[in-house]
């Protein structure tokens, strides 16, 4: 459409995963009763003071690490001074001196590419209340109030909504991957905001920036940048410019809306929080928290690739944390991986869709899922049949033996009793006999399909198989 | 019975002669004796007698605490007791907690009488910025008792209770008890916790006990002091008993009189008295050398910017939101903002806030406040360096005995001036106490101000009762008043 050039930096709230709030040991829930998750410190009582939660650091370290950052070694909080209502003192703790991470990049793909969206520098601050608005009055709910999260801020290193996008869900695969946060986008778990400038030339100075706030998905992130982009152009086209401005993405009118113009220099009055005092960060902390990072994506990918899983099987996998993570404990053992993935991501996925259950709730132990496989790999086991056991497989704890004993669908494996079916058939069928030596494929389909009839379903394929070839010689 | 030793009122209680609520009963009946010098914004009646009556049944055991009253400054938040600053914004505010002082007599089974009155928010020298009213001087009631801490003091000084908390942030806790002849001390920063402390300049800040000698003074450290894991802050030092030095001969101790400290802006009365006692340390074989010190006529400017800086964001929670007053029936959120924090807060508080915010705006806070910080670690080594040599630095607490409640307070640096030898101590985190030893012309208490090495309170404790004792001095000021 237009041919300026956009630049575009994205900034990323996300909430940690922790269990008590950053400052307090009030829970960090969500979704609870308005207010029921709060205290004294929470609601900035006067004589309250902050404590530090250990674990937001330890979090804090991980996502630094994951992101390729670095990290400080001693950094103190700063005090963030407005007034508004949903900040119970007035003042946000947060990082503006000396973010715990800098100098980072997640790498991403763009038309086969890659290319390393870097990534200024990622702190650590306190959430402020929720607040709801009805009418002329203003509901405020402080169970969020003090929830640790971080802030990762890249450098205006974007040139599209697609590279948002992927940035985006690169990102969230690597923050949830490493246990840090939810990332989810619909309870606000994790909150972007997008920086979007245009300008003619490279050579030329960066254009007027506007800022879309508080984004609600990553598609969403993709249109109003190119949304933005587009509005913008239009402006410099008539040769009219615009002031730098805060705007949000309207999901029903598809298009971003004025929020406010940017006053000049908004004065936080910054100045370091006295009531924390500084923090030093140790290698020994760094190495420790290391060793708590689980394999991330890129890494889990690239094994099961090695091991046979087709690369859409791999990528759905990834997609799905709880079916990754029970296939990772397998990967030791010599098994099928291909139908492993298939067996995960078909019907067991449907049953646990069905059942609103997560892998780990169900009876399939390792030792029993590699049975399973070893039944199917062995043609022991149908599909058909599969279905008809599934349940059992993944409610019961008998071995998948038993069970295809008890529920009567083992197959025929008997090769005389076979023999004797195989034998009638070829005998009943004296055409197809004919076709079958002139070279037609269906001709074994259907011979097969009628040893199956005569043995409702029952028979071994492969034995059935090699049988009919040896008495049709 | 409040006029006996702690020891006896101890041994009393011990055998049962009296109970706690013999004490709870005479200690109000003082305070209503004294109601003129308007020492207290709330009075614990109620809640004080009841648990003594508790008490009755419990144990005295060794604790020579049990079953004392204890007066608190009105900063210090107190569970189901009002806790205003003295300030309009929290004038009925009645906390849902309590501070970790406060836990901690509680386990001491000392029972807190009231609270005490004070400049609003600890923001003065004279505790005339109180919303009450400023208390008057035991001494002389047409005179000041200082502040911020002057209701503590003068409550002490009129010999209503035994113990009374202060907070000192640039001499609140020492200031007040010079002018009003009682002991007070200033613990190093981190020895107590600001849990609880409703915060004026957090970096500063400190609580501390006010007692009429210095025995009890320790006592009273001795249960207050310690680490806590609710503020970050507090230092994580092992218990100590703070009265073991007392007593101990100071032949040999070395300390140090900064020149400044004795230079023309003390009046001449105060430093007479300040050089006596250099003579009698010294007769009594301490070594006393007068020192040159750097920065330390910079302290008060530093403190105008760091405690005015903080302060500015402290005091930013006052929103009329959540608690405290809020102005009825505010068109909107910046009107309710701004009306009740208008309404709401006093006059020197809301120059302090003003002046606090444009430290902090923009450039500002790098040219003033991270210059001041920046300073304040200089001067910090400038007492190191200090007490490489030395044990103990002394000096006059005030450059001036208490003076009349009238006085004009329309110059806010001058009621700065009144804090110019205690505030280097804030800056530079370090414990320091006033000790009364003697009188200026007009009858009213000079102080010495004795200041030590971090978590050095036990030396200070040290040469003060040494002085106590030497001095003998009639510190009552009924009898003063019998007199007139």
């Amino acid at each position: 459409m237009s041919n300026y050039i956009p630049t575009i930096g994205i900034e990323v709230h996300c909430e940690l995963k922790t269990k008590t709030k950053i400052f307090s040991n009030s829970i960090n829930g969500y979704g609870q009763m308005a207010n029921s998750l709060t205290n004294v410190i929470d609601l900035g009582y006067p004589g309250t003071l902050p404590t530090l939660n250990k674990e937001v650091l330890n979090l804090a370290i991980k996502a630094a690490l994951v992101l390729n950052c670095k990290i400080r070694r001693k950094m103190h909080f700063d005090r963030k001074n407005y007034f508004y209502p949903d900040n119970p003192k007035n003042y946000q703790i947060t990082q503006a001196e000396s973010p715990i991470g800098y100098d980072g990049y997640v790498e991403i793909e763009v038309n086969e590419k890659k290319k390393k969206i870097e990534i200024e520098e990622m702190h650590i601050e306190e959430d402020t209340c929720k607040s709801t608005h009805r009418g002329t009055k203003t509901l405020l709910d402080f169970n969020r109030a003090g929830v640790p999260l971080i802030e990762i801020v890249t450098k205006p290193c974007l040139e599209s909504g697609e590279e948002a996008k992927l940035y985006l869900e690169k990102l969230k695969e690597l923050l949830f991957y490493s246990d840090v946060s939810d990332c989810k986008m619909e309870e606000g778990s994790m909150r972007a905001d997008a920086n979007v400038s245009i300008r003619k030339e490279v050579s030329d100075p960066f254009g007027t920036k506007a800022e879309i706030k508080n984004i609600g998905s990553i598609s969403n992130v993709k249109l109003s940048i190119e949304k933005e982009i587009e509005r913008q152009s239009k402006i410099y086209d008539k040769g009219e410019t615009f002031p730098p401005q805060t705007r949000r993405y309207d999901d029903k009118l598809g298009d971003t809306v004025l929020m406010r113009i940017k006053e000049t220099g908004n004065d936080y009055r910054y100045f370091p929080e006295p009531d924390i005092p500084y923090l030093y960060i140790t290698e020994e902390m760094i190495k420790e928290v290391e060793k708590t990072i689980p394999m991330l994506p890129e890494e889990r990918k690239k094994i099961y690739l090695q091991k046979g899983v087709s690369e859409t099987n791999a990528k759905k996998l990834i997609q799905n944390r709880p079916l990754s993570d029970y296939f990772n404990t397998l990967l030791e053992e010599n098994t099928n991986f291909q139908t492993a993935s298939n067996l995960l991501l078909g019907d067991i996925s449907a049953y646990l869709n069905k059942t609103e259950k997560s892998i780990v709730d169900t009876t399939l132990t390792k030792e029993r899922f590699l049975e399973l496989i070893a039944k199917i790999e062995e043609q022991a086991l149908t599909s058909k049949n599969l279905k008809d056991i599934l349940v059992d497989v993944l409610e019961k704890t008998d071995t998948i033996t038993d069970i295809i004993k008890n529920l009567g669908i083992e197959n025929i494996s008997d090769n005389e009793t076979l023999r004797k079916i195989v034998q009638q058939v070829i005998k009943d069928n004296p055409d197809t006999v004919q076709d079958y030596k002139s070279g037609h494929d269906r001709a074994m389909k259907f011979f097969m399909g009628q040893v199956m009839k005569q043995t409702k379903g029952k028979a071994n394929p492969k034995i059935a198989t090699d049988l009919l070839i040896e008495e049709l010689k | 019975m409040l006029d006996k030793t702690i020891e006896e009122i101890h041994e009393a209680l011990k055998k049962k002669e009296i109970r706690p609520i013999d004490l709870v009963e005479e200690a109000f009946a003082r305070i209503e004796k004294n109601k003129e010098l308007n020492a207290y914004i709330t009075l614990n009646k109620e809640d004080a007698l009841k648990k003594a009556k508790e008490l009755e049944t419990k144990e005295v055991g060794d604790n020579l605490l049990f079953g004392l009253p204890i007066a608190v400054k009105d900063n210090i938040i107190t569970k189901d007791l009002k806790t205003t600053c003295a300030s309009h914004i929290l004038e009925n505010f009645i906390p849902i907690y309590n501070a970790t002082v406060v836990e901690k007599l509680n386990e001491k089974d000392m029972i807190i009488i009231g609270k005490t009155n004070m400049d609003e928010f600890a923001m003065g020298s004279s505790s005339r910025t109180s919303y009450f009213g400023a208390p008057k001087n035991p001494w002389n009631k047409e005179k000041i008792s200082g502040g911020s801490s002057g209701g503590s003091a003068t409550t002490i000084a009129s010999r209503d209770v035994l113990f009374a908390l202060g907070t000192d942030t640039g001499g609140s806790i020492r200031q007040p008890a010079s002018y009003t002849g009682i002991v007070g001390m200033k613990p190093t920063y981190g020895r107590v916790s600001r849990y609880g402390l409703v915060a004026f300049a957090s970096s500063l800040d400190q609580i501390g006990p006010m007692t009429k000698n210095v025995y009890e003074n320790a006592l009273l450290l001795n249960a207050i002091a310690g680490p806590d894991d609710k503020d970050l802050t507090s230092a994580d030092k092992e218990k100590e008993d703070f009265t073991r030095l007392i007593g101990k001969d100071i032949q040999g101790m070395k300390i140090a009189l900064p020149n400044y400290f004795m230079s023309d802006i003390v009046t001449e009365e105060i430093r007479n008295e300040v050089e006596k006692t250099k003579e009698l340390l010294e007769s009594s074989g301490a070594i006393v050398d007068y020192v040159d010190m750097k920065y330390l006529d910079k302290a008060v400017t530093l403190y105008q910017i760091i405690a005015m800086g903080e302060a500015s964001s402290n005091l930013a929670r006052f929103d009329g939101i959540r608690y405290g007053y809020a102005t009825e029936n505010p068109k909107d959120i910046e009107d309710l903002y701004l009306e009740t924090r208008k309404n709401g807060f006093g006059k020197e508080v809301k120059r302090r806030i003003m002046v606090g915010s444009y430290l902090l705006s923009g450039e500002n806070a790098k040219i003033y406040y991270n210059k001041a910080l920046s300073i304040r670690d200089d001067m910090k080594k400038e007492f190191d360096k200090i007490f490489k040599d030395y044990d103990l630095i002394i000096g006059p607490t005030t450059t001036t005995t208490a003076y009349d409640l009238t006085n004009p307070m329309d110059d806010p640096s001058k009621s700065f001036m009144d804090d110019v030898l205690v505030i280097p101590v804030n800056m530079a985190g370090l414990p320091g106490l006033s000790l009364p030893i003697g009188f200026g012309k007009n009858h009213m208490p000079i102080g010495l101000h004795i200041i030590g090495n971090s978590f050095e309170e036990a030396t200070i404790y040290q040469l003060a009762s040494f002085l106590e004792k030497k001095l003998n001095l009639d510190l009552d000021p009924r009898k003063e008043n019998e007199n007139v």
